[in-house]
């Protein structure tokens, strides 16, 4: 019964606040002087197959790094840096993979194995900062962006291969047999085909697997307890310490996953326009998925959902690409204030609940409030 | 039509309708938005532009290739639409953006910037029909597509030459936006070209930004700490190869009584009146005349296909000379531009 | 009204100070506050008084302008005002002291004051003049140059209120403000109050220790379940009918039956010795030890060194030097973990901040802990199964009244919540409990029923260190009393011959060990 309507007002949330942005939305593009009803009709049309594709492929990419971020999120550390750490193991993985040392598909698991330990160490470095030293993994991450940046381009620039007039950079292609194959949506029937990133079984994978143990282990309640309450974790006998540092690591693997998609499925080498910025999207996805591995998904579909309409507002409707950009900010905006106020309302219902459960055993129990009316008489 | 419309758009653009009575219909696939297509004879072309990050307004490449399309405008009256790239966007994006413009009927596209190298390739294979043009690379090879590419190299020397020529500590500088294979060609020109006036010349070079960080070309405190510290450590001419962090750079020499060297369009002419005299000269990289005579040749009924390389012997690239300070040293300057077209001089595109 | 200073207690024709009429306050799901009707006279010591929750807390707070009543009038000095704000509150004349002193420990006793109300006398001369008025006018003996840091617990409340008076207050609010201070400054803070009312101020008094209550009130409101029951004058009621008024039922006590204590040690602490990062000792040398079916009570003002006590026992203090031993195991090189399983049961001090996941649900909350061990885990995973079962378990065995053990803890009330967690720590039959302050902030029918689930488990064995700042609890359960004063243990007490003010002696270093 309480668990029916619990999902219920789960759904509410965010209908309340697709609903929110919407409105909201509609007024800055009112005020912006745009044609509205273009815009929206533009938005929601069924998208083509190569649409629904790009989108699937987009939120992959995105999920992987919702994931990573919600690990963190679920023990209260704010991985700013998984931006750097999927560079630095997306190259990693790119080199380890052209190098192609082992044949065919044990190449591909040997650099997707490498790109997580790159990541988990990456990340590992801001949890034994904030272990032993109390430094704000807020700020060591952000350090560490900085650093990833820095390094990758160094080592790109000692790996490269350039092809002769070109103006990009890559490190080697990874072999053919190596590659991980896309899953075909569609016959192609004019043109442009409609694939989908193998990688995409891994992603679910990865969110089951998240589930699992967030839920299901030992490790994932130690992780959820040190997130609510440190002290209480403490006392419990949880090793704080050592939790931040694997935290750290497993959301840096988790990290370490983000471009792989991109890079066995599409670009085959990690050059110059390897998309980037994909860490930070993945903050606001674990927070409007509300680091549920299911609510991530639905994240990350949304938001590579509304980065698709990108192109067409653009050139068919007109509309500035930022109008997008800002429709993703109320829509973050709305979801965490609307999922407040359900929460409130939850927790509201919930204290009414147990007052009446605390309740009845009142008059049955000793307080009875008769006698303090007759004491009230006598006095 | 590229999409079909649903009930549910329907009734979400019928409600927004009646709240804002505002007109239009849902499935218009003609451009509203854009610049101004009206002036000239209607050629009735349809000439689709994608930017590079930054778009329209960057003072920089972009708006470069923004000037020849306005040209082109003016004088065939085509019907435009342009979309910009977003910062850290995904290869599908800018596939889609190739493909939104093929579906809506424009032809041609241009791509400006390397960073479409793979897109053009891949979207001119599944539209043979519809052609392209990119900018800035060369490494697409196919009927319907042109590379319109420039020998930044050669203009880079030019103005290194000037820059040793003028300099009287035998110290100049170099600040690159972001280090790219691209920049570099500026740079390996430019350390050249200095070193073919001095051999001894000290060149102090440096990047504000490395890959995937972009922000180097709109950095300006960036570019003014950079060329600070080049003035303080003995340079007394800049050059940038920045895009709008260059402001900074031209600040900083004005401020320490130095010079620059501008990059791209004649910078003399569109930059700051505080800073301009402190620019010597600018390496030119016309990509606005690349523009312009690529959608003459379509203008005409005729859509070029392969390189076509802007460089000193077409003067797709060069060097300006408002403001009068390289006058003295024109004739020298315009016989290493002799020795490059002809081949004497080898000028390195790879520091 | 017209100013007079009369002092008749209960005395209709004194005027009001405040004169409260149903006021109610409302939270989600719970009444707070229905109809409180309270007059308080000026001139009087005003108590109310009530079980933890009943809501006196609430009220105060709607009186001190921190929330608004949904219902109801107050008036100050007769005329009718609202608080909105403690500003406003102040402005009106009501000051309040709260339990917990919001003083600056590196600032004078004159900065505190002055702190935020400069506007008032300045920050100067004029300034340490009134401090120095006031403290005389009351008796309350304040140095305004003394850092607050050398200050002890009654000297600081008495800084507070002057802090309160000196904002221009005419009537004070007191809230529990014997809970932190020893038998001796209780004598001295009531002498203070008593000076107030002399002067014609008004004091409410919060509190639910009765024998204080009789001994300093003039008038006395009992509020239960958020309303007012009834208000009396000390002289016709005893403290047990008031317990009645309070709870409607008899008072439980703590008293033990008989002594079963056997002869086996089951914990041995020697030399227990930890210091802060500053050098300073905040365990000395402490040795004791516990045998089976033992409760030993450790009494003394807080902040002499229990909280660092029980730490160290529990493994979470690293640094702490010296031998614990669990029967024959030595617990020093073990993590807190290890020390759990070997049979520890704690019953934290702050169950917000050390027992409770509050956000999470109970079941979640009864692995907590026992994350390790059966039945709420196997190896590496979690039985939510098992946990959920056993949960029950607990709800039914200790009457923790829950619509289920899916219910976040955050919404259970603090007694319900302390009965979870003295369920949870009992089960996996420990050998040892370690309980600090284990019925604080529990209303009376959870006391009582902890205090007999610690007198269940003595019976079948359990050694218990009992932590309490309660010395009627100190005294009423435990075998032995060990004084802990400065780090140090000062001396030990048969609670079976000594009484509070003993004790206080003792803590406070002023009287000699027994």
């Amino acid at each position: 019964m309480t668990r029916v309507l619990r999902a219920l007002l789960g759904l509410l949330a965010p209908l309340l606040a697709l609903v929110a942005a919407f409105v909201i939305t509609s007024l800055v593009l009112i005020s912006a002087g745009d044609p509205v009803g273009e815009v929206w009709s533009e938005i929601l049309q069924v998208p083509e197959t190569r649409n629904v594709a790009n989108i699937v492929n987009q939120a992959c990419v995105l999920y992987l790094s919702g994931l990573a971020v919600a690990v963190a999120f679920r023990m209260n550390l704010f991985n700013i840096g998984v931006d750097g750490q999927y560079r630095i193991a997306a190259f990693v993985g790119a080199v380890v993979a052209g190098e192609a040392w082992l044949p065919g598909y044990l190449n591909t698991a040997l650099a997707i194995v490498c790109a997580m330990a790159v990541g988990a160490l990456w990340a590992g470095i801001a949890g034994v900062l904030r272990a032993t030293r109390g430094v704000s993994e807020v700020i060591s991450t952000i350090m560490l962006n900085f650093i990833s940046t820095s390094v990758v381009a160094y080592l790109l620039r000692e790996a490269a291969v350039r092809e002769e007039g070109s103006n990009t950079i890559g490190t080697k292609e990874i072999p053919e047999g190596s590659r991980i194959g896309p899953i075909p949506l569609a016959a192609a029937d004019s043109g442009p085909t409609a694939e989908i990133y193998g990688f995409v079984v891994l992603a679910v994978l990865a969110g089951v697997a998240y589930w699992f143990v967030m839920s299901r282990t030992r490790f994932g309640f130690d992780l959820r307890a040190t997130g609510q309450s440190t002290t209480a974790a403490v006392a419990s006998g949880i090793n704080v310490r050592r939790m931040t540092i694997i935290t750290m690591m497993l959301s840096g693997a988790v990290a370490g996953l983000v471009g792989l998609p991109i890079l066995f499925g599409e670009a085959y080498s990690y050059g110059s326009t390897f998309q980037s910025g994909l860490g930070f999207a993945g903050i606001a996805i674990a927070l409007l998925g509300r680091n549920n591995p299911v609510g991530i998904a639905l994240a990350a579909l949304l938001f590579a959902f509304l980065e698709e309409q990108s192109n067409p507002l653009q050139i068919l409707v007109g509309v500035s690409p930022e109008i997008v950009a800002i429709t993703q900010g109320v829509i973050v905006l709305t979801v965490v204030i609307s999922y407040e106020v359900v929460r409130r309302f939850l927790t509201r219902r919930e204290q009414s609940r147990v007052a009446k459960a605390e309740r009845p055993a009142d008059p049955a129990g000793p307080a009875d409030p008769a006698p303090t009316q007759d004491q009230e008489a006598r006095a | 039509m590229r999409r079909s419309s649903t009930t549910l758009a329907a009734l979400f653009s019928a409600s927004i309708l009646a709240l804002t009575a505002c007109g239009g219909g849902g499935d218009d696939t003609a451009s509203d938005g854009g610049s101004d297509s009206e002036g000239g004879s209607d050629s009735g072309l349809k000439v689709g532009l994608a930017y590079d990050v930054g778009g329209r307004g960057d003072q920089s490449f972009n708006d470069s290739a923004a000037a020849g399309l306005d040209q082109a405008i003016e004088e065939y009256g085509i019907d435009p639409q342009e979309s910009a790239a977003e910062d850290g966007e995904s290869e599908s994006a800018r596939e889609e953006r190739l493909r939104t413009f093929v579906d809506a009927g424009y032809d041609p596209i241009i791509a400006v910037g390397f960073a479409y190298e793979a897109a053009v390739a891949k979207v001119a294979e599944e539209f043979p029909d519809s052609h392209f043009a990119i900018i800035d690379s060369e490494t697409v090879e196919a009927d319907n597509v042109a590379n319109l590419v420039f020998a930044e190299e050669e203009g880079s020397f030019l103005v290194g030459a000037a820059a040793a020529l003028k300099t009287e500590t035998d110290n100049v500088g170099f600040v690159g936006g972001v280090e790219t294979p691209l920049i570099q060609k500026f740079e390996a020109g430019y350390i050249a070209g200095a070193e073919a006036v001095n051999p001894d010349i000290e060149v102090q070079s440096t990047y504000l930004t490395q890959i995937p960080d972009f922000s180097g070309f709109a950095d300006p405190a960036r570019g003014k700490t950079a060329a600070e510290g080049m003035f303080d450590g003995g340079a007394d001419i800049v050059y940038h190869a920045a895009g709008g962090s260059g402001g900074g750079v031209f600040e900083a020499a004005a401020e320490s009584d130095n010079l620059a060297i501008g990059v791209d369009s004649d910078q003399y002419e569109t930059a700051d009146p505080s800073v301009q005299d402190v620019i010597m000269t600018s390496m030119l990289k016309n990509i606005d005349v690349a523009v312009f005579e690529y959608l003459t040749a379509v203008n005409d009924g005729e859509f070029p296909s392969g390189i076509t390389r802007y460089d000193l012997s077409v003067d797709g690239v060069g060097y300006s000379t408002s403001g009068g300070q390289v006058d003295d040293i024109a004739d020298e300057l315009d016989e290493y531009k002799q020795q490059i077209i002809d081949g004497e001089v080898e000028v390195p595109s790879a520091p | 009204m017209t100013e007079t200073s009369s002092t008749a207690p209960g005395d209709p024709s004194t005027p009001l100070a405040v004169r409260l009429r149903g006021i109610g306050k409302r939270f989600p799901g719970v009444i707070a506050n229905d109809d409180v009707n309270i007059d308080v006279r000026r001139g009087t010591i005003h108590a109310v008084v009530g079980e933890n929750g009943a809501g006196k807390s609430t009220l105060m707070k709607i009186l001190y302008g921190v929330q608004p009543p949904d219902s109801g009038t107050i008036e100050i000095g007769g005329s009718q005002v609202k608080l909105s704000s403690p500003a406003d509150a102040i402005k009106a004349g009501v000051g309040m002291v709260f339990q917990h002193f919001m003083l600056a420990d590196n600032l004078t006793v004159l900065e505190n004051v002055v702190l935020g109300a400069e506007k008032q006398h300045g920050i100067g001369r004029k300034a340490r003049a009134e401090v120095r008025r006031i403290s005389d006018a009351y008796g309350l003996g304040v140095d305004p140059d003394a850092l607050v840091e050398d200050l002890g617990v009654g000297a600081r409340q008495r800084v507070e209120i002057l802090k309160v008076l000196f904002r221009g207050a005419r009537t004070i609010i007191l809230d529990e403000p014997t809970a932190v201070l020893v038998p001796q400054e209780v004598d001295e803070l009531f002498g203070n109050l008593r000076e107030l009312k002399k002067e014609g101020l008004a004091v409410l008094f919060i509190s639910h220790k009765l024998d204080e209550v009789l001994s300093v009130a003039d008038e006395i409101t009992v509020i239960r379940r958020g309303t007012t029951v009834r208000t009396v004058v000390p002289a016709d009621v005893t403290s047990r009918q008031l317990a009645e008024l309070m709870v409607g039922s008899e008072l439980p006590s703590p008293g033990i039956s008989e002594k079963a204590t056997s002869t086996r040690v089951q914990l041995a602490v020697t030399g227990l010795t930890l210091h802060d990062a500053a050098g300073r000792a905040l365990l000395d040398d402490v040795t004791f030890e516990i045998r089976r079916g033992e409760i030993l009570g450790i009494a003394g003002v807080e902040g002499n060194g229990q909280a660092e006590l029980v730490e160290a026992v529990m493994g979470m203090r690293p640094g702490a030097t010296g031998s614990i031993v669990l029967t024959d195991q030595d617990l020093a090189p073990m993590s807190t973990l290890r020390r759990r399983e070997a049979g520890i049961g704690y019953i934290p001090e702050d169950r917000h901040r050390h027992g409770l996941l509050l956000d999470s649900p109970l079941w979640e909350n009864r692995v907590l802990g026992h994350q390790s061990r059966p039945p709420s885990a196997s190896g590496r995973l979690i039985k939510r199964g098992a946990a959920r079962a056993d949960t029950q378990r607990i709800i039914d065995a200790y009457d923790v009244r829950t619509p289920g053990t899916d219910v976040p803890a955050r919404a259970l009330s603090g007694g319900n919540q302390q009965k979870l967690i003295v369920g949870r720590e009992m089960s996996g039959d420990p050998i040892l409990l370690i309980a600090a302050h284990p019925t604080r902030g529990v209303d009376v029918g959870a006391q009582a029923a902890i205090w007999n689930h610690i007198r269940e488990a003595r019976a079948d064995g359990l050694s218990v260190l009992l932590i309490s700042a309660d010395l009627d609890e100190l005294i009423g359960l435990s075998d032995r009393i060990e004084v802990v004063l400065r780090g140090r243990l000062v001396g030990e007490f048969d609670p079976s011959d000594v009484t509070p003010e003993q004790l206080g002696s003792a803590m406070t270093g002023a009287g000699s060990a027994a």
